[in-house]
């Protein structure tokens, strides 16, 4: 897809713009608040990613305004120094569909400019069933199945599972499943994801012989019919 | 001398009290004085007509005679009387001779006399007797002056009594005033001086001072708990991320000096992005404890159930501790209603459980209650049978970076506690560290909003609509 960096800071664009070229996307970079408007006003980008604090009159905040103000639906992640809740409710007051804060893992940012893009796909169609390869899930009825055989998950394995689903084939890191999942935006010290996710893998995995849910090294896990990653 | 506002209005005050004592004093004496007057001269004018009438029938030799006898009684306070004839020569009366002030016109004068060689003020009547002799009653003023002196002196000395203890009170008010302005000035200064230890005096008897006094108090208290908030984080960023940030110097320069394979120097990259988690997680709780120190956070509290956010995270970590045997439970699923920030309240409560699944051996088990009190509070605990915490240690536990001897080799950074203490004194309560016999009981007992357990009552009487959700089970 095609990202807008708007990004102060030469270095941290350099080394973001690499990753988005890596990772198969194009992208286009805009060092001040003035160039980014003009170049997100002039639409064609699939996702924005603005840095909050910019120098002179205008900054990322009044970027996302502005483009909310003007009709744009182009989704946008905000990047920010500022970790403060308030903050960060602020942002999302803003019109941002997610916030990330200073300093991120690449991986991380990669990962939810996805699941945005993934969101916006999303939002025309209600789907009330998902599936990867033979795994199946059936949110009206709430059942979960493999293959010919009926999955019992808990009612948070099944929000686990249904988030993994939405965002097969992409990398989702342990703070998007623990903002999503379970709502909750601190630091829990130990891998308690990590104990989830496995549990969840014990059910729809175990007996089967390839295995679905992957771990990601340094970023997180995905959910992907794939033979290799 | 400054401006005082105590002795402007201690002076105004005694103006205002003379003006009135005048206002009072005048119409008395006004008064007073037509009385006496008016009767005097009545008593005046009947004697004239008495001794009018005896010369009606005794002829002036008759009137003479009564005269002299009158005089020679020598009664006190006699009048004064003199008969003259008609050329205002003395036939009779202890007046020398026809008093000159005297006007022609017969009738009521009052005028200056000289009367035995004295000078005096006296009222008098004086009538034209038939046949053209003259007569002249009076009464020497001076015989009344005493009792009209004791008039004037009353009204000087209540002036006087009035003025003096006015202003002396004044005086004393603002000497009281003085001392107190002066010992909150001190206090103040030792303050601004940065010495934030200091209360203003606070007396027994609350005047408006008092509370005056109170408020900055608690004003103070507020700016110091902010201001050793600062100087704490201060200090722990000074004292602890110097350690990561010089493990993470270390390998890299020893990285750049060495310059290994390929195979290594990915490991120590791996190794030093670890460091550079470490280092932002210490600075992510750090930001978060400060945030929550100002207080700023109760602007976004809302009623929540602080067993549905207990339940909720309970169930987040049980699959933790299943993996190691342990038993995590809730007790009691009741709804207690308080006000409070979820999030955080999620955030302290996981921490005491991280804390706990930490400690307790396999196969223990940690207990996690939310129970509203009969005294409308709320208690929150999180219980376990693992080793405790030793009373000389409790207090330290909750300080900032402590790690206790128990702790070495578990990860955490030591801002567990402090993050929960924090997140309670934002509720309105503590985190008190209780013995569990044997293992540790943590417990915040936060105070519930009454309102809101009336609220919370009509719901389950299903009397009122449900406001507000608690947070998904």
């Amino acid at each position: 897809m095609k990202v807008l960096l708007v990004e102060d800071n030469e270095r941290v664009a350099q080394f973001v713009i690499k990753g988005l070229l890596e990772a198969g996307h194009s992208a286009d970079h805009a060092a001040t608040g003035p160039r980014g408007l003009e170049l997100a006003a002039g639409g064609g980008y699939d996702i924005l990613i603005v840095d909050r604090m910019l120098p002179g009159d205008i900054d990322g905040l009044s970027i996302v305004e502005t483009l909310r103000t003007g009709g744009a639906r182009t989704p946008i992640l905000i990047l920010s120094a500022l970790a403060d809740v308030d903050e960060r409710i602020r942002g999302l007051k803003s019109g941002g569909d997610d916030y990330l804060t200073k300093p991120f893992a690449l991986g991380e940012l990669l990962a939810r400019i996805d699941a945005l893009w993934r969101r916006t796909q999303q939002r025309e169609d209600r789907v009330t069933r998902l599936s990867v390869s033979d795994l199946r899930m059936d949110l009206l009825t709430r059942k979960v199945a493999r293959g010919e055989r009926s999955i019992q998950l808990q009612p948070r394995e099944f929000k686990l599972l249904e988030y993994m689903m939405r965002h097969a084939g992409q990398v989702v890191t342990r703070a998007m499943l623990l903002e999503n999942v379970w709502e909750y935006h601190f630091d829990p010290q130990t891998n308690v994801v990590d104990v989830h996710v496995s549990r969840l893998r014990q059910k729809i995995d175990a007996e089967f012989e390839n295995p679905l849910l992957r771990t990601v090294r340094n970023a997180g896990y995905m959910l992907t019919a794939a033979e290799s990653g | 001398m400054m401006r005082s506002s105590a002795l402007t209005l201690s002076v105004g005050y005694v103006a205002l009290g003379l003006a009135a004592l005048m206002l009072f004093a005048a119409p008395l004496w006004y008064a007073w004085r037509v009385t006496i007057d008016n009767g005097r001269i009545e008593i005046l004018q009947a004697d004239a007509q008495r001794l009018g009438e005896v010369f009606a029938h005794e002829g002036e030799s008759g009137l003479r005679a009564l005269i002299n006898t009158r005089l020679n009684m020598r009664i006190p306070n006699e009048r004064i009387l003199l008969l003259t004839d008609s050329g205002r020569r003395p036939l009779a009366g202890n007046l020398p001779a026809w008093p000159a002030a005297l006007s022609e016109m017969p009738g009521t004068h009052t005028i200056g006399i000289t009367l035995d060689g004295v000078r005096t003020r006296a009222v008098m009547v004086d009538a034209v007797l038939p046949g053209g002799d003259l007569l002249i009653v009076g009464h020497d003023l001076a015989r009344v002056a005493p009792l009209e002196r004791y008039f004037w002196y009353g009204l000087a000395a209540a002036t006087a009594v009035l003025s003096v203890a006015g202003l002396l009170g004044g005086l004393m008010l603002r000497r009281a005033l003085m001392s107190r302005i002066h010992s909150i000035r001190q206090t103040v200064s030792a303050i601004i001086h940065g010495d934030l230890h200091h209360r203003l005096p606070v007396r027994q008897q609350g005047d408006e001072l008092n509370t005056l006094s109170q408020t900055i108090n608690g004003m103070l208290e507020q700016i110091e708990q902010l201001v050793h908030g600062v100087r704490n984080v201060s200090n722990a960023i000074a004292h602890d991320l110097r350690t990561p940030l010089a493990e993470l110097r270390s390998r890299l320069e020893e990285l750049s000096l060495t310059r290994p394979d390929d195979e290594h120097t990915y490991a120590e990259i791996e190794a030093a992005l670890t460091d550079v988690d470490c280092v932002i997680r210490i600075f992510d709780a750090l930001l978060r404890l400060a945030e929550i120190d100002t207080g700023m956070r109760r602007a976004g509290f809302t009623r929540l159930d602080a067993a549905a956010v207990a339940a909720a995270a309970v169930e987040f970590y049980v699959p933790a501790a299943e993996l190691r045997g342990i038993s995590l439970s809730t007790g009691g699923s009741a709804p207690a209603w308080i006000l409070g920030d979820p999030l955080l309240l999620a955030q302290a409560i996981g921490n005491l459980i991280d804390n706990a699944l930490k400690y307790v051996p396999d196969g223990g088990y940690v207990i996690v209650a939310a129970q509203a009190r009969t005294d409308g509070v709320v208690e929150i605990s999180v219980s376990d049978n693992g080793p405790g915490i030793a009373d000389a240690e409790k207090s330290k536990v909750v300080e900032r970076f402590y790690r206790g001897d128990q702790s070495r080799g578990t990860p955490g950074v030591g801002l567990g506690l402090s993050l929960v203490q924090a997140i309670a004194r934002l509720h309105g309560s503590g985190l008190e560290l209780l013995d569990n016999e044997p293992g540790l009981h943590a417990r915040m007992v936060v105070p519930g909003n009454t309102a809101m357990l009336l609220q919370a009552e009509r719901v389950a009487r299903g009397t009122a609509p449900m406001a507000g959700s608690p947070a998904p089970a």
